[in-house]
């Protein structure tokens, strides 16, 4: 909306600006933008932004109490990356390009990691023997045992055979391309996919998000809390949310029904209903509501 | 500054592809979760505070950015095909065949959902074009908005992990609402049930157990005549009609005419097939009261009979003996007011033969009525009449059934005349994780619920949905999956019916 697709890459930003922060390389997923490799992921924390975790954790994937890669962004973070230039949406796979080179590349890298795993194996079956003879050996007599132990080495490094099945292979997260380095990316972010943010509702939305993020909160989504977004005075890792932040237009009326039902919900989860309304090119005006205790 | 960031970008560009000897050494991973410990009130700027978070920023980023590492011997292989959007196996399917996939002319495919979620569990590789794909690009591969988008994804993940089997819903799999009317037995669901069912010798009328309320309105409403054992019929109800025939033969004399039973249970004076074949007034009945007493009984006319059967004159002298037929005597008291209550002669009443027509002897006796029963005529003189005759007797149900303007509906009411709508519609049935042990994908049986995805961008469900899905649902429970980024939360509207108190 604000730097049309077509402008030159120099104009976009000062130069130190774009050096200090990474820009953040984002892949579309049925039009979700998903964040897949880890420094992006680290990088998007790092300015305070959450997200959700959406995937399986690789090491115990069957569970949700703990989740792992994508990380999904709220359309208002996906924003205010986008506003502070710092984001770029990566190109698809593109899925007629594999050629017969990297195909050829894989079966050697994988014929090359085979070979050196044996080469671990052996060592690692090796020392374990050693380990079990020197032990064993302790109580008898030093020579001859000494002459076994070489003898079972030998006859372990002839006999022995890695099995293909034993490979350990990687199923990678994210993909390995072309698209990650710094340069591709700077001139991938003037390439922004269009999306409509265009309703009221989700501009003032917008605009509680950047206000809050600003004043240094971290925000998730609430839908759970009936809410816009969680409130949480530092990193959700190590803080309970405070607020529950209800966005409303200045100029939206509410019901009084309404009004109560947040407060009481908000009260029940021990956090405070924040009534967030976006002025016009001002501030944004917060109303916390709380149940007076009076009887 | 630039080129320091270039150099660090190449270093990171396959940073994310372990070595050989990174993957050989994570053989031997934990797969314990780690604790997290008590979180904060409010941040202190504290050292210690800060090291916390550190921490737990270092544990949380450890184990987001492990790589799933297996050995090539336990992963299942398969290919993906763009053109069908499935994955074709290429090596024995493991113990995840028993609820996932299909087989189709001798082969073994994955639905993309289900691939993608083993291989997000290290169970499965799948290559495009000769080369592995990672989880990225099964995600954006995979999933789209007109096939399995990202959030049924989410919700097929979530309910997976717990252990749920979750398959495709499959709306021409369930039986049509012409099929529900008929009680047609479904084809293939209920198939298995359905034989032991005929082997069994009881003829109790099963077909009414397994009916909805909705089933049963409709055929109220529709189809009155399709218990009676004249009209062709679909098997079931005719077994148990048939078998209640029988009984009712079986047990009285006179009444051999199933029909009249059944016009008891459903009166509807409309429909000719309530009323009777017989014509009572001219079929003679025994008066076994009258003085002249006869010792027997004349057979009934053939015409009566079912056929093959003859019946003979009957001796009705043991009968009688069993008969009370002492004459009344009554009182003088008995008798004076019996008289009393007998009619007068209306012609010697002075008002009536004061009346010159029938219109004002009608007039008269209206007259005459509501004096007698205080109904103030002015109520019933107009076009709007109050709702109820108090004149007229009642129990306390059927006056609280009359007075209530507003009547109560459920859930599945014309439910049945409800177009569906691209909009809301049912994504999976989900059968409960302890039927995994014994689950066939052949013949699943009723799932335990089925799911409709939506999000808290979206609307709410409206009633017409809410009822249609309902109706295509059956009698299973359908619980909407509200998708908000990162969360699930699971609803579901059921039907009620307000409790209601009668005291006669």
């Amino acid at each position: 909306m604000e730097a049309p697709p077509c402008r030159q890459l120099g104009e976009l930003q000062p130069e130190q600006e774009r050096s200090s922060s990474p820009v953040v390389g984002l892949s579309l997923c049925d039009s979700a933008p998903l964040l897949w490799r880890i420094q992006d992921l680290k990088a998007v924390r790092s300015s305070g932004l959450v997200g959700a975790l959406l995937g399986a954790l690789p090491r115990t994937p069957r569970q949700n109490i703990r989740l792992g890669r994508p990380l999904l962004l709220l359309p208002e973070e996906e924003r205010l990356l986008r506003e502070r230039h710092s984001a770029a949406a990566l190109p698809a796979r593109n899925q007629d390009a594999v050629g017969t080179e990297l195909q050829q590349r894989y079966e050697e890298e994988e014929q090359r990691s085979y070979e050196e795993q044996s080469i671990l194996a052996l060592e690692d079956r090796r020392s374990a023997l050693l380990r079990a003879m020197t032990s064993s050996s302790g109580s008898e007599s030093g020579v001859g045992s000494d002459e076994a132990l070489q003898g079972r080495l030998l006859a372990l490094g002839q006999s022995f055979t890695f099995p293909r099945s034993a490979l350990a292979v990687q199923l990678s997260t994210a993909r390995a391309g072309l698209s990650h380095c710094q340069e591709a990316r700077a001139f991938l972010q003037v390439d922004w996919p269009i999306r409509e943010q265009d309703s009221p509702r989700r501009e003032a939305r917008y605009q509680v998000f950047r206000d809050l993020r600003g004043r240094g909160f971290f925000l998730t989504s609430a839908g759970k809390f009936g809410g816009d977004f969680l409130v949480y005075p530092g990193d959700p890792l190590r803080f309970h949310a405070h607020f529950i932040a209800v966005c409303l237009t200045l100029d939206e009326s509410i019901c009084m029904l309404d009004v109560l039902c947040v407060a009481r919900l908000g009260s029940n989860v021990k956090k405070t209903v924040l009534l967030c309304s976006p002025a016009p090119d001002g501030p944004v005006h917060y109303t916390s509501l709380q149940w007076s205790g009076m009887v | 500054m630039a080129d320091q960031n270039k150099t660090e970008s190449a270093n990171n560009f396959y940073n994310e592809i372990l070595s050989p000897c990174e993957l050989f050494a994570a053989r031997s991973r934990s797969h314990k979760l780690p604790a997290r410990g008590q979180k904060d009130f409010y941040p202190d700027d504290s050292e210690e505070q800060r090291q916390r978070l550190q921490q737990s920023l270092d544990e949380h980023w450890r184990l987001i950015s492990e790589e799933r590492v297996e050995r090539l011997g336990n992963l299942v292989k398969g290919v993906w095909i763009p053109s069908d959007r499935i994955v074709e196996l290429q090596s024995p399917a493991g113990k995840f065949w028993q609820t996932m996939g299909f087989s189709a002319e001798g082969k073994q495919y994955l639905l993309p959902e289900e691939a993608l979620y083993l291989m997000e569990c290290g169970n499965l590789l799948v290559s495009h074009q000769d080369l592995p794909l990672s989880i990225q690009d099964g995600y954006e591969m995979f999933l789209s908005a007109d096939a399995v988008s990202l959030q049924q994804y989410q919700v097929f993940g979530h309910l997976k992990r717990l252990g749920y089997v979750v398959h495709r819903f499959d709306p021409s799999s369930e039986p049509s609402s012409y099929a529900r009317q008929l009680n047609l037995p479904p084809s293939r669901e209920r198939g298995g049930r359905q034989l032991k069912r005929k082997r069994s010798p009881s003829p109790t009328p099963t077909c009414s157990k397994g009916e909805s309320p909705a089933e049963k309105m409709e055929e109220d409403d529709k189809l009155p005549e399709s218990h009676l054992p004249t009209s062709a019929e679909p098997a079931e109800p005719q077994s148990c009609s048939s078998g209640s025939a029988g009984e009712a033969g079986a047990r009285t004399w006179w009444m051999t005419d199933v029909p009249d039973r059944q016009a008891d249970k459903r009166p509807s004076p409309g429909s000719p097939s309530a009323r009777s074949r017989w014509n009572f007034s001219a079929i003679p009945f025994p008066d076994l009261g009258s003085t002249g007493r006869p010792r027997t009984v004349a057979p009934p006319d053939p015409s009566l009979l079912p056929g093959g059967v003859t019946v003979g004159v009957c001796d009705v002298a043991s009968w009688m003996q069993k008969v009370n037929l002492r004459e009344v005597r009554m009182s003088g008291k008995e008798e004076e007011r019996e008289r009393r209550g007998r009619r007068r002669d209306v012609n010697k009443d002075r008002e009536v033969q004061r009346c010159r027509n029938w219109a004002e002897y009608h007039e008269l006796l209206a007259r005459r009525q509501a004096a007698r029963e205080g109904r103030p005529a002015h109520l019933w003189s107009g076009e709007v009449t109050p709702l109820h005759d108090p004149t007229q007797p009642i129990s306390t149900a059927e006056l609280l059934e009359k007075i209530s303007v507003i009547t109560s509906t459920n859930l599945l009411e014309g439910a049945s005349r409800l177009k569906g709508s691209e909009e809301w519609r049912i994504c999976f049935n989900v059968y409960q994780p302890d039927s995994v042990a014994d689950f066939k994908k052949s013949n699943p049986g009723k799932p335990y619920t089925r799911m409709c995805v939506c999000s808290f961008d979206g609307p709410v469900p409206d009633l017409r949905a809410i009822k249609q899905l309902a109706f295509q649902s059956g009698d299973v429970l359908v619980v909407f999956a509200v998708v908000d980024h990162g969360d699930i939360s699971f609803y579901t509207f059921k039907d009620f019916q307000l409790p209601r108190d009668v005291f006669p």
